[in-house]
């Protein structure tokens, strides 16, 4: 097997402790797969060779029209990139990505916020019943079913 | 020597102020130094050290060498307080003050309370009880950050779906 087939994990955040976490969680499993980091935060870049990190256009519930582009944005980099799974902490672009790889042959994890401690984040609740797994970080958020807590990064 | 950071993307003009009284207050009973990041607040402190940004090294190394950090209530903060094994209080800002675009600092301080080697305040008052008993300030038992557990889990689902969900457990 070549290098290079690894399998394709984007992994989507916002700027600030979503990115922070993601970034957390998903360095482990750069081994294992080819993790592309996807951020609307223009100020995260690498120099690193064996890195990725692509930026879209940020979108919230304050900004309705930027999800047009964002959706294109999205749309585009699914079909370039082929990913096998799509992994977002937060927020809204985050979760407009996982409604939009659902229709697609994608897998698709949320793992909420450290910050949603009484409830799942805003976004979270959009996705829970879309993503194909969906993860909290405080136990007492966990259904035992559908969201189900396995740790938290702190 | 007290660390005290306030983040890149806003000043925190009362935080730095509260830091810069404290000082030369009778509070600092073992004359501790203060040492400042202050972002571009236009408050200037007159009786503790400072720099509006330092390099990640600096930063690191003033995090890593304070008995206590004291910090704006930001997620960034908190993981390097953890990983350099120093107990960090945090203080929100408020969009009363026009410290933020919004108030989830104020929110931030539930959970980030939960967090051992965090301690939180929401007032000068709290601050510098915290301050008075230094002492007792203990960092987080363990520096690292992350979830091996949490990212298997996740590796386990991408390449094998729901199939094996039985079996992972905590």
């Amino acid at each position: 097997m070549n290098p290079n087939s690894k399998q394709k994990v984007l992994a989507i955040a916002s700027p600030g402790g979503h990115w922070i976490q993601l970034y957390k969680i998903c360095q482990p499993l750069e081994s294992q797969f080819d993790v592309v980091y996807i951020t609307p935060g223009a100020q995260y870049s690498t120099t690193n060779k064996n890195k990725r990190i692509l930026n879209i256009t940020d979108a919230s519930a304050d900004s309705k029209l930027k999800i047009i582009p964002l959706v294109f944005q999205l749309l585009t980099i699914f079909i370039k990139e082929r990913p096998t799974a799509i992994i977002s902490t937060g927020a809204a672009p985050g979760a407009i990505a996982i409604l939009l790889a659902k229709i697609l042959p994608i897998r698709t994890i949320w793992v909420d916020s450290i910050a949603n401690v009484a409830q799942l984040s805003r976004s979270g609740r959009m996705v829970k019943n879309i993503a194909d797994k969906v993860i909290t970080q405080w136990e007492p958020l966990s259904d035992g079913h559908k969201i189900t807590y396995q740790g938290s990064i702190l | 020597m007290i660390f005290v950071a306030v983040g890149t993307q806003f000043p925190f003009n009362r935080l730095i102020q509260y830091m810069d009284d404290w000082a030369i207050s009778d509070n600092n009973k073992t004359q501790e130094n203060v040492i400042a990041q202050i972002s571009e607040g236009d408050y200037l402190p007159t009786n503790i050290e400072y720099e509006r940004f330092m390099s990640g090294e600096t930063y690191n190394q003033n995090v890593r060498q304070a008995s206590v950090f004291v910090s704006h209530a930001g997620m960034g903060n908190i993981i390097s307080a953890r990983e350099q094994q120093t107990p960090i209080i945090v203080i929100n800002r408020q969009i009363i003050l026009g410290e933020h675009r919004n108030d989830h600092q104020a929110d931030g301080l539930k959970w980030m309370g939960k967090l051992d080697g965090v301690y939180t305040a929401s007032t000068q008052e709290e601050l510098y009880q915290h301050l008075q008993h230094i002492n007792d300030l203990k960092p987080a038992k363990n520096s690292h950050v992350g979830n091996q557990h949490l990212s298997d889990t996740i590796a386990d689902f991408i390449l094998h779906g729901d199939n094996k969900e039985s079996l992972v457990k905590l």
